[in-house]
Order: structure tokens, then C-alpha cells, then sequence
């Protein structure tokens, strides 16, 4: 059985440290748009941290909580895309096809976690910052539609390997970016059509949420609550 | 009012075609340079990367998109009017048919440069268009975006047909008149008609199948660009009422374009005696009608959210209703409704100025709906972190006022190369005594309407 | 002749490289030969050390074969070689297995950065101007010797080296450097802990920071200490928070932070209890009192700690919960609750630095959190408070606070307070290594005016930044990626740690190793200088270094001192998890302190308290000139590109002051004007600024671009060590207008209609 690629994000473990960002925008070729850019919106985190207030002082409480491409199994933006460039893979994940996309940004609007990003002019790199980028991931031209992958290169590169050793994947081998950096351990990764994985396993924790699961997109996230002081669970 | 003859009416119809005064030439220069100006905004943003427009995340459709269904609507009034009057036999359609199916063809080739122009890789926009291509897969039949690609070039090419058609007998006429260069050019475009009965049985058949063929395409094609938002999980845009909301409102403003545009060829082509009072005030009733209709789905819609209160879409109906957008909401609301109502209402004041401030009032409110429609939910999804504001930037607005300057342009272009009011229907009509367009039937025809 | 051989015959002509360089011109340049094989496509993993935070994180690097331009012997060309691509955690290493903070994975850009010094420069304009001229090391190297070899005399002048807090070797070399010459080696960091050190030092007898044991903490309360952001050791402490939450079975830790704002640590409290500035020692005593009073621990219990605090076997009275209650603004009721909740959740354990550690009282707030930490029994057990096991080698353990200096034998350094003093001549020859003291000095004090004022400035910094413009001569550095890099972090585990890294890559640009530029300078300036630095190259001081460990630590762990050495280059060090904590150190003097704050300002005309804080992405100030740190939003405001004066949502409406207005904040010794962020997550009469922007000159990304509020800070200090208080300045706030702020997320108005997803 193909691999169904899943994440865990523990909320009570989480603290709003982005490494989680950088780390994904030092993997990825994400490139920094600039001030003036970014004061129109259009920086591009794939990764980024949430943070709400609830309450008034004095009685305030804080929630972080990192939001990512939920690679939704019934994702809004596959239907929507006339070339095809946001489709299903058969591990579950959304693939983002750099080449077929034109730009029409359907996808971005209709997902309903807007972390689709779009480049708006030609990524730049002063030099030498262009020699940090990674080899692994493509750099995006103006008008394509890039969001997180989970990683892909680094899925793609862990199966390869494991094909040429004559082996399966080890839980937990896999690790995109953001989840290899997260002090927290927040995060989790894995094959959710494994029910031993460590990724399996939390989701199915009773603290265990889908941000808009409403709406049936189907994410493939699964969000562990805050938990308060006497709470009875480890999971 | 006394009666024309036949060769009376084909002179004062052709006469807009001899010549231009200065002032035609003033505002054809006037509207060029605003088309070229938004041609060269176009190209600025192809060179320089679509950054150099407003759009931003989250709100990703702006101008572009507003524009591209405002026009797309305008087109609407054309034919649909056209063939439905065509259909139910009402004589005092016969000078305006012209007008609105050009309307029609003009709007629609304007609302569908936008599809290309919105692109963030433009140069790629063919690959919408289904051919075997290299890359191993068709375009994806599951994206209303595809859905809009057929229904729009499907009405195309349907408008254009039921301009072109009904066009022939009148270029013969022009071509019999002409001589030299210009007799050369309005034989080709009049394909060889010699108005036989046969040809004119043809003619007459094709116009049915036409006008019956084209209503469903019509209210498809809106139908469908309702769906590019309905179809997506955006608060206020998942909504089943979208379909018809939204081909009530091209309707509406398309009926609303008809008169502006009759009235400005009303004046500076001096079709006084052809144009009537009774024209815009029958046209004024199908506006007030269509007024009252986009009223009633705009309240539906906003009853039904309001009492369904779902936190998402009570967002975005606050920040319409009394927050950053009410400003334009209540605007909208004005201009679609409550300066048009008593205009079109009150029969004294149903006059031509009045039906064309009405319809002002609805080109301006119209246009406003669709930005309303696009916006405030895009800016304003699911989760509030994400919320951001859109502002368009001069390239957006050039290339707008562009659309509006193109449609200006090419109008004035068509009535100087092509009869506005169909020469033949109009003499085909019965002479009547009460003001209605008088009309002739032709020599040898029976039973012309 | 086959089409294969056909194709291969032409490419290997020539022809596809001809083709290649069509319309490309950096086909164009010379290629040089490179001086490393790699194969392409293929990585491997280098272990390094971050050096950007005083952490000590290990870290692995990512290298992979690419094609620079660089400059050789003053020709442009493209070289192939090893480029170091992403920065990693070592999992291996004991301070943060595997993790790695936000400002870890920036660390790369330093190496790239666009603006990077790339060869030696010598001022040509007026000093301050920053203009420069490039001229060659030999020129350099001869220039600093010139001004090095007359020796400090009353009539030279005096020789100062200044330095953040340095560990290793690089401290050894830099010390006995100093020492030869009879000069100063002085330490010089903005967010320096010698407070929490010399607290420590009184408190236990341990000078240093301690290592937190979170993981299996059952009650944290922290101080204003910044732990899961900004101090002491963030990553080692981020994972054992992980562990205290969800990493034990049917447990899990409480955390309460007391704090005047939300710092990215309060927004992860169970409580965050918002108190007034400068009250946290009277808090701790007052939780102290409880325990106390209700007998839930004897007095005794704190031991040394407890004796520090007047009153303290008395029972405090002078911090009885109403009383505290009336100083700090935090409720008798939550007061006892607390004590309570503590005091029957073992283990439990307080933090404290940060703002608390910069007012007047700071010194006094430290015993008093280190009192309740030993009243609490948290010392030196599981779950509490720690001291890593020193490895008691010259050269490699810190030097924490005077007091321990004239415990030490031979060379060490000083903090700069005790260096300069009001009245000190400027130095005549200063050299500085990674020192912004022009950026982190407010704007009157000392150690500025000392920079304005020394005969002769050389700076080994790889930037041009506001105080290297300032520099005669400038002999960059190169970055931490290319250098030989040891570190022996004082805190954040628990093992003996030493860390030790051969460069992940060959240097870029035209720059020389610091040390490497030391150990030159002594052979040229013989005598005793070159004795004492015999070595050539860093890694040969380094290779000595271990093999002294190797002797007198190693030997259970390789066969002899060279496998030792190569085994410490391949795991990113040496660590062992059997060295015993050095015991406890003699008593040393405490001072009697005064137990409240005071503020430089007075309250009518200042009304507000100014709380500075470091930033997660900026940390002191030092990384504004990274892109990726600058475009990260800020944890609690999203702000990106920019600085923000917090404000209370409250206060803000009765000043009319909306979410990004520009507004000017004075004190009484300077004013700065800043967007205004609005926000309900701080006192209505605290405004804060985090540190990092307002650098008149620090690269393309980060000159002119925000406000500094270091410049408005009053140079008062903390009593008994000396330090800047950098929290005790009070400053008042009006409108000035319409502004810009730049935020990733929209308005922090916005609040969650569904808030159970959140």
C-alpha cells in the first residue's frame, strides 16, 4: 500500500519559536520579497505561526499555532485548476506542478487556509545568497503558485534510498524541514496509512482536531488542543 | 410625426457613415490614447512580473476578475434582449436589436481579454484550449475556469453570428449605394445577397434558430462565471443562489448599457425620429423590472446569511453591511436601486434623460457588485490572521479605464462602417400613427416581421 | 562513426561549452581549479557550532558541490567547491540534540551575505564616515604591528581587546594576547547574564548560568526569563518544555510566568500574571513568605541561598502577600495560590532573567529567585536547577564575574563596567571582535565615547556595522562556516561538553581566521608575546587544547591523542556524561541591596516603564543584517522589515493612538519615533521595544531601518555588579502622526469567532 503522508502538530507543545519558517525557507528556495513587497502581502511563508489572543487584560491567553498546506484529501484547490499544475499524488499528498501553472490563482482562493503563495515578479537573490539555495527544489518564476510540499525532495530522496537499499522506509526516516528543527518536538511525521506510526498514533489522541474540518476538505494534519493543567492524556 | 418613405429612412441611416465631424475624431483620439495607454500598462505588467497590480494574498481576484464579469454581463442585455424580442414578436424592438447585439459582441471580446490578461504567466494562456499537447494531459474538464473557456467562446461566436447575419441585407444595401474601394469591401461583407425570397426565407429561418439557440447559451454563460465563485469554499461565495443572481444582474446591466448607448447614438447621429421616447421607456419598464428582481435576490441572499449566521459569513456581511466596505455597499445599493426605482416607476419621470441617469446609476452600481462580490470575501476567509486588505495600483485602474474607452472606441467605429439600426427590420415593421417607429415593408415582401 | 562517439567527440571539444556560454556572462569568467573534489549532487554533513547566540548549539551542515565567483589574487572567476547549503541540528550533540532555533538556520546568510567584507580595509575618510579603501593583508598585518609593538605605558596609553563573552581557545589566545602585552581583554555583550552569574556565585556558590532540568519539572515559574526564546540556552530548553508538556505519561508540567508584557515565552504560560517592572525579587519572596508561613518547607531548607535575604529566617516579613500584593500588582490571592500550587508540585522550579536582572534591584530580584528555588529544593535535583560539570582546563571554562576573576590564576578578561569607569582615558589602541558597542551603548555612556575617542581602532568584523565604521583599520574575519570553531558552553546540559568544528567550507572571500590573525601578529611582535601563542594556525592551538583534554579526560574514549582529535572533528566534539559539577565554591561577600527598583525618570513626566527586549529573530540586535530574520514575523506581532513600540490597546485609545501610528518615545535622555503596535498583551503602563533595528549602518538589509531603543536608555546600573540596567528608564509617548507597520498577520483586533480549533 502507498505511503498516505500525515502530520501531528502538538499545540501544547508548540511555542511560536518559528524555526519551524526558517528552516522551510532555507530548504525550499522560499525567496524574501522585501519590505515594500511584504507590506503588500506578499511574503511567502509556507509555514507560519498563528497567533490569537483570547480575553483582555489581564485575563489573556495566548494560542500559537502553525498552518501549513494540510494536504487535503479532498482539497478545494485540485478540482478549480485548469491545467491540472494542483493535483492528488498517490501518497496523499496535494503536488504543486511548478511548469503547468499559468497563474490564474483559482487554487489560492479557494483554499480555505490560504497557504498558497504566489510570485508575483521574478525570485531574486543577491549575490552570493544564491549559493545558499538548495539544488534539491526548483526556484518558482513569476506567475507560478508555490506552496509547502511536505517536503517532497526530501520523501522522494528517503524512498529512493530505501528502494536501493532493498528496504521500507523507517518511521519517523522521512522529516520535512520544519519538523527535523522544531525544538517542541511539536511536530510529527509519518505514514498515516500505518496505524503503528508515531504519526497514527497521536491522531488518534483524544485531543485531536482538523482546523476547518468542516468544511470536509479532509486535511491531513491533525491538531493536538492545548491541554490545561490536570489534563489526564499523554497523547 | 410624418411617415418616411423607404429611400428616406436608408438615407438618414446611412448618413453616419458618410464622413465624421471633428468632434468624432477628437473622441476617437481621446478613447485611442486610453486604450493605448492601457495596452502599454499590460505590457509594463507582462514585462515586469503581475506584482505591479494591487492583487495580493489573500485577496487574489481584484480589478481583473470584477471587470471580467462586469463585462461579461454587459454582453448580456445584447442578444438576450434581442432574441427574446425577436421571439415574442414585439415591433418596437427593430431599431434597437443593432445596437444590443453589438453591444453584446464588443463587451464580450473585452470581458474575455481578462482571463488572459489576470494570468500570472500569460504567454501560457493557450494551454486553456484543448489540443494534444506535449505535456501528455488536456486541461482539467472539473475547473469552471475550463467551463467558462467553452461558454464563452460558444456565446461568442453565437453573438457574433446573430450580429453578423441580419447585417447582410443592409451591407447589400450600402454596397449598391457604393462605388470603388468601398463597393469592393461591403460585397465581400455582404456575401453575394441579392435579396431573393429564398434568401430571405433562409435568413429568416437562420434568425429563428439563432434567437431560440442563443438564450439558453446567454443565460449559460453567466451561469457559468457565477459558478468560477460559487464553485469555491469562500464565505459568501458557496452560495446556490449565485447562478441566478448572477445572470438577473448582467441583464441588468446590459439593458442598463443599451440605453446609455442609444442615447448617446441617439444624439450624435441624429436618429431622433428613429429612436423614441417609447423605446427607452419600454427598455426603462424591463429595467425597472430587472431592478426590483437584482433587489429582491440581493436581499434573499443577505436574509438567508444573516439568519444562518455562520461566523465566516457574518464577517463578511458586517464588513459589507456597516464596516470597510458599506461605503461602496450603500453606494451599490443606491445606484441599482433607489435612484433608479422612482425614475423608472413614476411615468413622468420615465423619460429619456431619466432612463439614462437611471442607467447610469446601474452601470456604476453594477460594476461595484461584482468588486463587492469578489473582495470582501477573499479578504476576509477563515481564519483572521490571514485577513488582508487589497488596494488596486495604476495599472489596474489604466487598464480598466482602458475597457471602458475600448468599448467607446469600437462602438464608435461600427457606427461609422455599419447602419446602427437594421435598415430592413425596421422597414419591415407596420406603419402605425402613435409614435412607433415607422416602417415600410419591403417591395415584394409578405408578412416581413 | 556512431552518433554516441559523434556526441561525445563535440562536447568534449568544446562545442556545448561554447554553447553554454551564449548569452550567459558568468560563463564568461574564468574558472579557477578547484581545490576540492565533490562529487556533484552528493551531500555530505559537516558538524559546525552556531555561534549566534551565547547557546552553544552543535550543528551539522549540509555541503554540497556548487560553482562561486569569487576573487583570486584580484581576478574575478568562478570556482568550484564545497558550499555549505543548510544548517541542521547534530542530533549527537547534548545541548540541543538534533533541534535548531530560527536564528540557527539564518546563520548561512552570514556566510553569503551580499554585503560581507572580503578583504582588509583601511579608512580614508573622516573616522565614522565609513569610507574605506581595500589594501592587502601584508599591509594590514604590518600596520597593527606598528601600533602594537610600543607596549601600554602611562604615556602610550592603553590597550584594549573587546569582545563579546568568548569561550575556548578563542578566549585563551585572546587572554594571554592581552596579558602579553599588558593589555585589557574586556568583555562587552549587551544581554550579558552577570547578574543571574554573580547571584549565582552568592546564592550556590556555582557562578554561571544554570542548566534547566524542564523535562522533568512538574510546577515552572518563570521571572520574565525569555527561556523558550532568547535566554540562556532556547533549544536545550525548548525540548525539555516538550517533554514537561506531553513527553511524560499522565503528567504534565504547569508553567505560570510572571511579566509586565507577553514575551514569546508568556504566550506559552498556562497563566501569564502580568506584574509590575522590577517587582520580580519582591514576587519571589513573597511565594517564598507563603511557603514559609504555611510551613509547607522549613526556612532552613534554602540553605546559603535563604541567608542572603534579610529576613529570611524571620519568615519575611516584609513580603507578606498584601504587602507584595501593593508593590507588584499581582493579587494576595494568586500570591498564596501559587505558593501553594509550587510547593505541592514536585519538582518544581524558577527562572528568572532577562528585564528582571536589568533594573536597580536585578542583583537583589536574582537571590530572590534563587532563595525560592532552594526554599522550593530545586537545586541540583531533577527537574530543577543545575550546573553543568565544568571541565576544568585552562582556557576552556568562562570567567563569570570579578568577584570569581581574583579566584583565578594568570589572564582573563573583565566586564566592560569594570574596565570603564567615568574618568577613564580612552584607550590607544583598541581592537575590536564582534563588538557593537556603538549600537549597544545608549548614546551618553561610557564605553562609546570610548570608541569616539581611541587613538586606533582595527576591527576583525566581517561587516561594516555601526561601530566598524568607526574603525582605522579593518581586517575581516571569516564567517563562523568557514572558520575552526570550539566552543565549551556553560549551560544547557547536564554532560561535559566540548565542541569543536573544522570549517564546513574553504573561505569565500580574501579573510583570515581571528585568531589565525592573533597568532601572526605575536610571532611578528616576538618576545613574549610569541611565547606565550607558540602556536601557528588555530587548529594547532586547538589540536593542544585537546590533547590536554585528551590526558586528562579522554583516555577511556580513544587510544591516543591523534584519534582523539580526529573523533572530536568527525561528532562536532568531545562530551561525557561521567564529570561530576565542580562543588560548590567558597562563600563570597554579599552586599546588603535595596530590594526596590528605581527608574531614571520621574513618574509625572515620564509616566511610563520602558521594557527593551530581545528579539527572537534579531536576538540582541546582532542578526538585523539577515534577510530570512528580517522577513520571519515576529512570534507575538508578525512584524516583518521593521520595529514597533508595544502600547496597551487601553492606554493607546486615550492617547488616539491606532495600530501603526508613528509615535515618539523620550526619555530624559533621548527620543526615538516608531510605529505603534496596539496590543492587549502588555500593562497599561509599560511600553516595550524589541531590540534589534535602528542600526545607522549595518549592511543593505538593515541600515536606517527602524529605532534603536538602546539609544534612549538612561546609563543607570544594576546595584552590586555594575551593569547597564537596562530595564530602569522611564519614558513617556505621544502621537506624532500617521505611520506605516508592516505585519504579516492582519490586526491583532481580530480575534477567533470559533476558538476550538484555535
Amino acid at each position: 500500500m502507498a505511503h498516505q503522508w500525515g502530520m501531528v502538530i502538538d499545540l501544547d507543545r508548540c511555542t511560536g519559536c518559528e524555526a519551524c519558517v526558517v528552516a522551510c525557507h532555507a530548504e525550499n528556495n522560499i525567496s524574501t520579497v522585501g519590505e515594500d513587497q511584504a507590506a503588500r502581502g506578499r511574503a511567502k511563508h509556507w509555514i507560519r505561526v498563528e497567533r490569537y489572543f483570547e480575553g483582555e487584560f489581564p485575563d489573556l491567553k495566548t494560542k500559537f499555532m502553525p498552518v501549513l498546506c494540510q494536504q487535503c484529501d479532498a482539497a478545494p484547490c485540485e478540482p478549480v485548476c485548469p491545467t491540472f499544475a494542483s493535483y492528488h499524488t498517490i501518497e496523499g499528498l496535494n503536488g504543486q506542478v511548478y511548469n503547468r501553472c499559468i497563474g490564474t490563482r483559482y487554487c489560492a482562493n479557494a483554499c480555505p487556509y490560504n497557504v498558497r503563495f504566489f510570485n508575483w515578479y521574478n525570485p531574486e537573490w543577491e549575490k552570493p545568497l544564491n549559493l545558499q539555495l538548495n539544488p534539491d527544489v526548483s526556484i518558482r518564476e513569476v506567475g507560478i503558485m508555490e506552496k509547502c510540499t511536505f517536503c517532497v525532495q526530501r520523501i522522494k530522496a528517503g524512498e529512493i534510498q530505501a528502494a536501493a537499499e532493498k528496504r521500507a522506509l523507517k518511521d519517523g526516516e522521512v522529516q520535512p524541514a520544519c519538523v527535523q528543527s522544531c525544538p517542541t518536538k511539536a511536530m510529527v511525521f509519518g505514514d498515516l496509512s500505518d496505524p503503528d506510526s508515531e504519526v497514527s498514533r497521536l491522531a488518534r489522541g483524544n485531543r485531536g482536531t482538523k482546523l476547518l474540518g468542516e468544511l470536509g476538505t479532509l486535511p491531513k494534519v491533525t491538531y493536538l488542543q492545548k491541554d490545561s493543567w490536570h489534563g489526564s492524556e499523554n497523547a | 410625426m410624418a411617415a418616411k418613405t423607404p429611400d428616406q429612412m436608408t438615407d438618414d441611416l446611412l448618413r453616419p457613415l458618410e464622413g465624421a465631424s471633428g468632434r468624432y475624431w477628437t473622441a476617437l483620439a481621446f478613447f485611442g490614447g486610453i486604450v493605448i495607454a492601457a495596452l502599454c500598462a499590460f505590457a509594463w505588467q507582462v514585462y515586469g512580473g503581475i506584482g505591479v497590480a494591487g492583487i495580493r494574498r489573500p485577496v487574489f481576484w481584484g480589478f481583473y476578475i470584477t471587470n471580467f464579469v462586469f463585462w461579461i454581463g454587459l454582453s448580456h442585455a445584447g442578444t438576450l434582449i434581442s432574441a427574446i424580442l425577436r421571439l415574442a414578436n414585439a415591433t418596437w424592438r427593430r431599431p434597437v436589436t443593432r445596437c444590443a447585439e453589438v453591444i453584446t459582441v464588443f463587451a464580450l471580446s473585452i470581458g474575455a481579454t481578462f482571463p488572459v490578461i489576470h494570468l500570472g504567466r500569460p504567454w501560457l494562456a493557450f494551454w486553456l484550449f484543448p489540443y494534444p499537447s506535449e505535456r501528455g494531459i488536456w486541461p482539467n474538464i472539473r475547473s469552471p475556469l475550463l467551463w467558462d473557456f467553452f461558454a464563452i467562446n460558444t456565446y461568442l461566436l453565437g453573438s457574433v453570428t446573430f450580429l453578423l447575419l441580419p447585417m447582410i441585407p443592409d451591407m447589400a444595401l450600402i454596397r449598391d449605394r457604393a462605388t470603388g474601394l468601398r463597393k469592393k469591401v461591403y460585397s465581400v461583407v455582404s456575401i453575394g445577397w441579392r435579396g431573393t425570397p429564398k434568401q430571405w426565407h433562409r435568413l429568416e429561418s437562420a434568425m429563428q434558430i439563432m434567437a431560440v439557440a442563443v438564450i439558453p447559451v446567454a443565460v449559460s454563460v453567466h451561469s457559468i462565471v457565477s459558478w468560477d465563485f460559487a464553485m469555491a469554499p469562500v464565505p459568501a461565495w458557496h452560495s446556490t443562489i449565485f447562478a441566478p443572481y448572477f445572470v438577473c444582474g448582467a441583464i441588468f446591466s446590459g439593458i442598463a448599457a443599451l440605453i446609455i448607448a442609444m442615447a448617446l447614438l441617439r444624439k450624435f447621429l441624429h436618429l431622433e425620429e428613429y429612436l423614441l421616447r417609447i423605446h427607452f421607456e419600454n427598455l426603462g419598464k424591463l429595467l425597472l423590472v430587472m431592478s426590483l428582481l437584482w433587489f429582491y435576490f440581493v436581499f434573499a441572499e443577505r436574509l438567508t446569511i444573516w439568519y444562518g449566521n455562520e461566523p465566516s459569513e457574518m464577517t463578511v456581511f458586517w464588513v459589507t453591511q456597516t464596516g470597510s466596505f458599506s461605503p461602496l455597499f450603500w453606494l451599490m445599493v443606491i445606484c441599482n436601486f433607489v435612484i433608479p426605482f422612482p425614475i423608472l416607476a413614476i411615468k413622468k419621470l420615465r423619460t429619456i434623460t431619466g432612463c439614462v441617469i437611471a442607467s447610469i446609476g446601474v452601470v456604476i452600481g453594477m460594476w461595484l457588485e461584482r468588486f463587492l462580490i469578489i473582495v470582501p470575501s477573499l479578504s476576509h476567509k477563515y481564519l483572521p490572521y490571514s485577513f488582508g486588505t487589497y488596494r488596486p495600483t495604476w495599472v489596474e485602474i489604466t487598464i480598466t479605464a482602458g475597457t471602458f474607452a475600448a468599448m467607446a472606441l469600437l462602438y464608435m467605429l461600427f457606427s461609422k462602417t455599419v447602419p446602427i439600426i437594421s435598415i430592413w427590420e425596421l422597414k419591415a415593421a407596420p406603419q402605425t400613427q402613435s409614435g412607433h417607429a415607422p416602417a415600410l415593408a419591403p417591395v415584394g415582401q409578405e408578412g416581413a416581421d | 562513426m556512431q552518433r554516441r562517439d559523434f556526441i561525445r567527440i563535440t562536447a568534449a571539444s568544446g562545442a556545448v561549452a561554447a554553447l553554454e556560454g551564449c548569452g550567459n556572462p558568468d560563463h564568461q569568467l574564468i574558472r579557477f581549479v578547484p581545490e576540492e573534489d565533490l562529487l556533484p549532487g552528493i551531500a555530505t554533513w559537516k558538524p559546525s557550532i552556531c555561534t549566534l547566540c551565547p547557546a552553544g548549539c552543535g550543528t551539522l551542515v549540509r555541503v554540497m558541490q556548487g560553482e562561486a565567483e569569487v576573487v583570486r589574487n584580484g581576478q574575478l572567476g568562478i570556482l568550484k567547491m564545497g558550499l555549505a547549503k543548510k544548517i541542521e541540528g547534530n542530533p549527537a550533540h547534548p545541548i540541543n540534540q538534533g533541534k535548531l532555533c530560527p536564528r540557527g538556520h539564518a546563520a548561512l546568510q552570514v556566510t553569503y551575505h551580499p554585503d560581507r567584507i572580503k578583504t582588509p580595509l583601511e579608512r580614508t575618510g573622516q573616522r565614522g564616515s565609513g569610507q574605506f579603501k581595500e589594501i592587502t593583508w601584508d599591509a594590514a598585518i604590518q600596520q597593527l604591528v606598528a601600533q602594537l609593538s610600543p607596549r601600554p605605558t602611562a604615556a602610550n596609553g592603553w590597550f584594549g581587546f573587546i569582545t563579546p563573552p568568548l569561550r575556548g581557545q578563542r578566549k585563551t589566545i585572546v587572554d594571554a594576547f592581552c596579558d602579553a602585552l599588558a593589555g585589557n581583554h574586556i568583555e562587552f555583550a549587551f544581554l550579558a547574564p552577570e547578574v543571574i552569574s554573580h547571584a549565582n556565585s552568592e546564592s550556590f556558590g556555582h557562578g554561571g548560568l544554570p542548566t534547566v532540568d524542564l523535562s522533568q519539572s512538574n510546577y515552572v515559574i518563570s521571572f520574565g526569563a525569555d527561556f523558550l526564546g532568547t535566554w540562556n540556552s532556547p533549544v536545550a530548553q525548548s525540548i525539555g518544555y516538550g517533554n514537561m508538556r506531553k513527553g511524560r505519561a499522565g503528567q504534565r508540567g504547569k508553567f505560570v510566568h510572571f511579566e509586565s508584557r507577553v514575551s514569546q515565552t508568556a504566550a506559552s504560560a498556562d497563566e501569564w500574571i502580568p506584574s509590575r517592572p522590577g517587582m520580580d525579587g519582591a514576587l519571589a519572596l513573597g511565594l517564598a513568605h507563603v511557603i514559609l508561613r504555611d510551613k509547607l518547607r522549613p526556612a532552613t531548607s534554602a540553605g546559603q541561598a535563604g541567608l542572603l535575604i534579610d529576613g529570611w529566617s524571620a519568615g519575611l516579613p516584609d513580603f507578606a502577600p498584601e504587602k507584595v500584593e501593593q508593590q507588584s500588582g499581582v493579587s494576595r490571592a494568586t500570591i498564596v495560590r501559587i505558593a501553594h500550587e509550587a510547593a505541592d508540585n514536585s519538582p518544581s522550579v524558577a527562572l528568572i532573567g532577562d528585564a528582571p536582572a536589568a533594573h536597580t534591584n536585578g542583583l537583589f530580584n536574582a537571590r530572590a529567585a534563587n532563595a525560592l528555588n532552594a526554599l522550593l529544593g530545586s537545586v541540583g535535583k531533577p527537574g530543577g536547577i543545575n550546573f553543568s560539570p565544568a571541565v576544568g582546563l585552562r582556557g576552556t571554562e568562562r570567567l563569570r564575574s570579578k568577584a570569581e576573576l581574583s579566584r583565578m590564576e594568570g589572564p582573563g578578561s573583565i566586564p566592560i563596567y569594570d574596565a570603564v569607569s567615568p574618568g577613564t582615558k580612552p584607550p590607544q589602541v583598541l581592537l575590536l571582535h564582534d563588538a557593537n558597542l556603538v549600537f549597544s551603548t545608549p548614546a551618553g555612556q561610557q564605553p562609546r565615547e570610548m570608541i569616539e575617542k581611541a587613538g586606533f581602532i582595527a576591527s576583525f568584523s566581517s561587516f561594516i556595522d555601526d561601530t566598524s565604521a568607526f574603525a582605522d583599520l579593518i581586517l575581516p574575519d571569516h564567517s563562523p562556516l568557514e572558520s575552526w570553531l570550539d566552543d565549551a558552553p556553560e549551560s544547557g546540559s547536564m554532560h561535559t561538553v566540548v565542541s569543536l568544528a573544522p570549517p564546513s567550507m574553504a573561505p569565500l572571500h580574501n579573510t583570515r581566521s581571528m585568531p589565525d590573525v592573533l597568532l601572526d601578529l605575536a610571532q611578528r611582535l616576538g618576545g613574549n608575546v610569541a611565547k606565550a601563542l607558540p602556536w601557528k594556525t588555530y587548529d594547532e592551538a586547538l589540536q593542544a587544547a585537546f590533547t590536554n583534554l585528551y590526558n586528562e579526560k579522554g583516555k577511556q574514549s580513544a587510544k591516543d591523542a591523534d584519534e582523539f582529535w580526529s573523533k572530536a572533528q568527525t561528532q562536532g566534539g568531545w562530551w561525557s556524561a561521567n564529570e561530576k559539577p565542580a562543588p560548590a565554591g567558597k562563600a563570597i561577600p554579599y552586599p546588603k541591596l535595596n530590594p526596590n527598583p528605581e527608574f531614571d525618570g520621574n513618574a509625572d513626566s515620564f509616566p511610563f516603564y520602558f521594557q527593551p527586549f530581545a528579539s527572537q529573530m534579531f536576538y540582541d540586535g546582532s542578526l538585523a543584517h539577515l534577510p530570512w530574520m528580517q522577513e520571519a514575523p515576529d512570534p507575538l506581532s508578525s512584524v516583518m522589515w521593521g520595529t514597533w513600540v508595544e502600547i496597551n490597546n487601553r492606554t493607546a485609545e486615550k492617547l488616539g493612538v491606532k495600530m501603526g501610528d508613528t509615535v515618539e518615545v523620550a526619555s530624559a535622555h533621548g527620543k526615538l519615533q516608531a510605529p505603534a503596535l496596539v496590543t492587549p498583551a502588555i500593562a497599561p503602563d509599560v511600553i516595550a521595544m524589541p531590540l534589534g533595528q535602528g542600526h545607522e549602518n549595518f549592511t543593505r538589509y538593515a541600515t536606517g531601518r527602524g529605532a534603536n531603543p538602546i539609544s534612549i536608555l538612561a546609563p543607570t546600573t544594576v546595584e552590586g555588579t555594575g551593569s547597564l540596567a537596562w530595564a530602569a528608564t522611564r519614558v513617556r509617548i505621544s502621537r506624532v502622526g500617521e505611520g506605516k507597520i508592516v505585519m504579516f498577520g492582519a490586526s491583532m483586533e481580530e480575534t477567533p469567532q470559533d476558538t476550538k480549533h484555535r
